[in-house]
């Protein structure tokens, strides 16, 4: 016989008990959520942005941005995309509500863009600006709203179009390609010796970027400095497009016409190309590909046309979205950030140029002296960047007309038409000017 | 007397009862399938259309409804005249030159010879390699400096390096390089086409012509291209339907140009809608694609319902 009484289970006592076990047993799931979502706030960064042309930058962010995260417990992950994906990539994540904390842009389009979309950072660019000195010209057209003077985006960097030049091949000729007019007459000189000049007239970012630049040479422009109207028909703009007609016809071959953003890059390696305008990638390439061509290669500030020198510069920039989870992280890694930013600068090998004026001090580490160039101060010149370099929208704002005029490659249309005789300059630029102004009449209606 | 109960019949629930109906068992049955077409083809068609009525941009992601401005706005610019030729051009190109080759493709396959079955796997090959990693080989091969085509020619003397085509810088060419490559990646599938209509041609169909004394061509367009006519209708309305769409051989090989010259409306829409951030301008130019579709789809599935009967 038990002595052992089992307690009688009444239905009171059934459901009191059941209903402790079940709220125990679910209490850990219900606050699951908030403890995650809170730890996931605290202890994440995301960043995305693209794959860096000087790979050794994508290593050396990836382990600062990692080494950030120990310091602060916070797990970061940095993803790099191709550049040609980064639009794309924005509009799936604002579309979505969701993606990466922090965003990084290249080229056209982004801050003015996704402005709804991204945290005002105003305060972290003034900051910026009181500890390194003011943002640049073509850094405040990257990130700055004009009508309410507040910042979208914190600059990073942009990439600077400078000259590249083979300097036996035009020593040889006796002319110094510093001004438009010197390129078109030694450039022709060349390209009867077998050198031709090769400035890309397709569809890339590099001649949308050269071709502005030689336009505002010119004194043409495609808006004006409150970018409100096209002022792209203009006499300065047909001047510009018949310099370019004469230029392609004297001085390059129709290769340029399907050349993409490599394509002068390899131009210049292989040893056919005398000038070339693009980033110092080109000249890096040619560095570890072979080193005698390479030292062979000047790097000068862009010609001088008519009226200026101005180039095109692609500009980089850094914004937090809204619905970030983890908004304070990312601006504090981006506060971290620029206060490392002359290692940033070393790791790109003089590619990133700095917005900020006190941000790397003069004379500037590696392009000042470096030591895989000879002489070791040939990209000196690269130092004073910003005097010659604007963004797309110069001399008014980038916005989103601006960027669209940019993405439907009007302004390199524009050359290539009047350069392989489809049109004469007059009704290339026309056309130019109808289709600007067909975008800028849709946009105006919509910002 | 022991009496035992009549086992008594379990009454029919009214869900089994339901499920007996064989209409209420279709409807059920195919539910899913329109659930899922309505929910992953219908909706984003819809959104597609309303967007393109509205004034929809990433910059300013409002509704407000503003009827067919956007399409009018589109149809005045010149240049989405060309992009529009443009894509007809690639997509009857492209097609034609796939059936072409894909017929000729599968009377190959179909002869006899040692290791025919590793050249039907093997040809499957431009099918189903990534679009990216196929484009970038053939950019190498059209590339304006070190084209494997032009150095083949150049070496084997036939041009000079001055003579030599510039693949994707010449505008007719360009979209030659694009009609190509997309035919490229067509021909396995029209290959797979006409060798499944042409397997199932009743042999003795074939064998009386040929004891009529019906020759190879006249066989093969007397009997056997009549015969299969409604699956290669089919697969043509894959080809266009993929090909009138498709934006990523413009995209990695060309951007558009030169000059426009192979800008189709797939690409013309993504860099206006999710590059430029003019979501509605970019679906009105895709929604274009709409109406051409939907004719060539109506007209041949009628052709083939009337070969059927």
């Amino acid at each position: 016989m038990s002595t052992g009484r089992c307690r009688r289970v009444t239905r009171r006592r059934f459901l009191t008990q059941s209903g402790l076990t079940l709220a125990a047993a679910s209490a850990s799931s219900l606050t699951a959520p908030f403890i995650s979502r809170a730890l996931a706030d605290t202890k994440s960064l995301s960043i995305v942005q693209w794959s860096h042309f000087v790979p050794e930058y994508d290593k050396w962010f990836d382990q600062f941005a990692k080494d950030w995260g120990t310091k602060n417990n916070v797990a970061v992950a940095v993803d790099h995309i191709p550049v040609a994906n980064v639009a794309a990539r924005a509009a799936a994540e604002a579309s979505a509500q969701s993606g990466h904390d922090l965003f990084g842009w290249n080229g056209a389009g982004g801050a003015h863009l996704y402005r709804k979309f991204l945290v005002d950072v105003t305060s972290l660019v003034e900051a910026t600006e009181k500890k390194y000195g003011k943002v640049s010209t073509i850094g405040r057209q990257i990130g700055y709203n004009q009508d309410d003077k507040t910042w979208s985006a914190l600059p990073d960097f942009y990439i600077n179009f400078p000259a590249m030049y083979r300097k036996s091949m035009w020593d040889e000729i006796g002319i110094k390609p510093d001004t438009w007019d010197n390129v078109r007459i030694g450039g022709a000189k060349l390209k009867a010796k077998g050198h031709p000049i090769g400035i890309s007239l397709g569809h890339s970012n590099d001649p949308n970027t050269t071709w502005r630049g030689l336009l505002w040479s010119f004194g043409g422009a495609l808006q004006d400095a409150e970018g409100k109207k096209v002022t792209l028909n203009s006499r300065e703009t047909v001047e510009a497009v018949k310099f370019v007609t004469a230029l392609y016809k004297e001085a390059m071959t129709p290769e340029v016409l399907s050349w993409d953003d490599s394509s002068n890059n390899r131009y210049l390696v292989s040893g056919i190309g005398s000038m070339i305008v693009n980033p110092i990638s080109a000249y890096r390439t040619f560095q570890k590909a072979n080193k005698k061509g390479a030292d062979d290669t000047f790097v000068m500030a862009p010609p001088k046309g008519p009226v200026r020198q101005l180039m095109g510069g692609a500009s980089e920039f850094y914004g937090i979205w809204k619905f970030a989870k983890n908004k304070e992280g990312a601006i504090e890694f981006l506060r971290y950030y620029v206060d490392n930013w002359p290692e940033a600068f070393k790791a790109s090998e003089g590619y990133n140029n700095p917005c900020f004026s006190n941000l790397v001090p003069k004379p500037m580490p590696i392009l000042s002296n470096d030591p895989t160039s000879t002489p070791n101060d040939k990209l000196a010149v690269l130092e004073d960047s910003d005097q010659w370099s604007a963004s797309p929208g110069y001399p008014g704002p980038s916005w989103p007309a601006v960027d669209e005029v940019y993405n439907d490659f009007v302004i390199c249309d524009m050359m290539s038409k009047a350069a392989t005789g489809e049109m004469s300059a007059e009704e290339s630029v026309k056309w130019a000017h109808q289709q600007s102004e067909a975008i800028f009449t849709k946009w105006h209606g919509k910002t | 007397m022991a009496v035992i109960a009549e086992p008594v019949a379990k009454p029919i629930s009214r869900s089994q009862f339901i499920l007996d109906r064989r209409e209420v068992l279709e409807t059920i049955l195919v539910a899913p399938a329109i659930l899922y077409v309505l929910l992953l083809v219908g909706l984003p068609l819809l959104l597609a259309v309303y967007y393109s009525l509205s004034a929809y941009t990433i910059y300013n992601p409002t509704w407000k409804f503003v009827g067919l401005v956007n399409f009018e706005e589109i149809l005045q610019n010149p240049t989405f005249i060309d992009t529009l030729l443009n894509t007809f051009v690639f997509t009857f190109g492209s097609q034609l030159l796939g059936l072409v080759l894909g017929k000729f493709g599968a009377f190959l396959l179909l002869q006899p010879f040692p290791g025919r079955k590793i050249v039907r796997a093997l040809i499957i090959l431009p099918f189903a390699v990534p679009v990216a990693l196929a484009t970038i080989a053939w950019q190498w091969m059209f590339d304006s400096l070190y084209s494997v085509i032009n150095w083949t020619m150049i070496a084997a003397g036939i041009l000079t390096r001055e003579e030599a085509p510039n693949w994707l810088g010449n505008p007719y060419l360009a979209m030659l390089c694009i009609v190509i490559i997309n035919a490229w990646r067509f021909f396995p599938f029209a290959i797979v086409i006409f060798l499944a209509g042409i397997t199932a041609v009743p042999q003795d169909v074939i064998d009386a012509a040929t004891v009529d004394g019906a020759g190879f061509w006249r066989r093969n367009y007397q009997i056997i291209l009549p015969m299969i006519l409604p699956i290669m209708a089919i697969g043509l309305i894959f080809g266009i339907v993929f090909t009138f769409t498709d934006l990523s051989i413009v995209f990695l090989l060309t951007m558009g140009g030169p000059g426009g010259a192979t800008s189709v409306l797939g690409f013309a829409g993504f860099q206006t809608g999710i590059v430029s951030g003019d979501v509605s301008h970019g679906a009105a130019i895709s929604l274009f694609m709409l109406p051409v579709l939907l004719v060539v789809v109506i007209f041949m599935l009628r052709f083939i319902r009337r070969r059927e009967i």
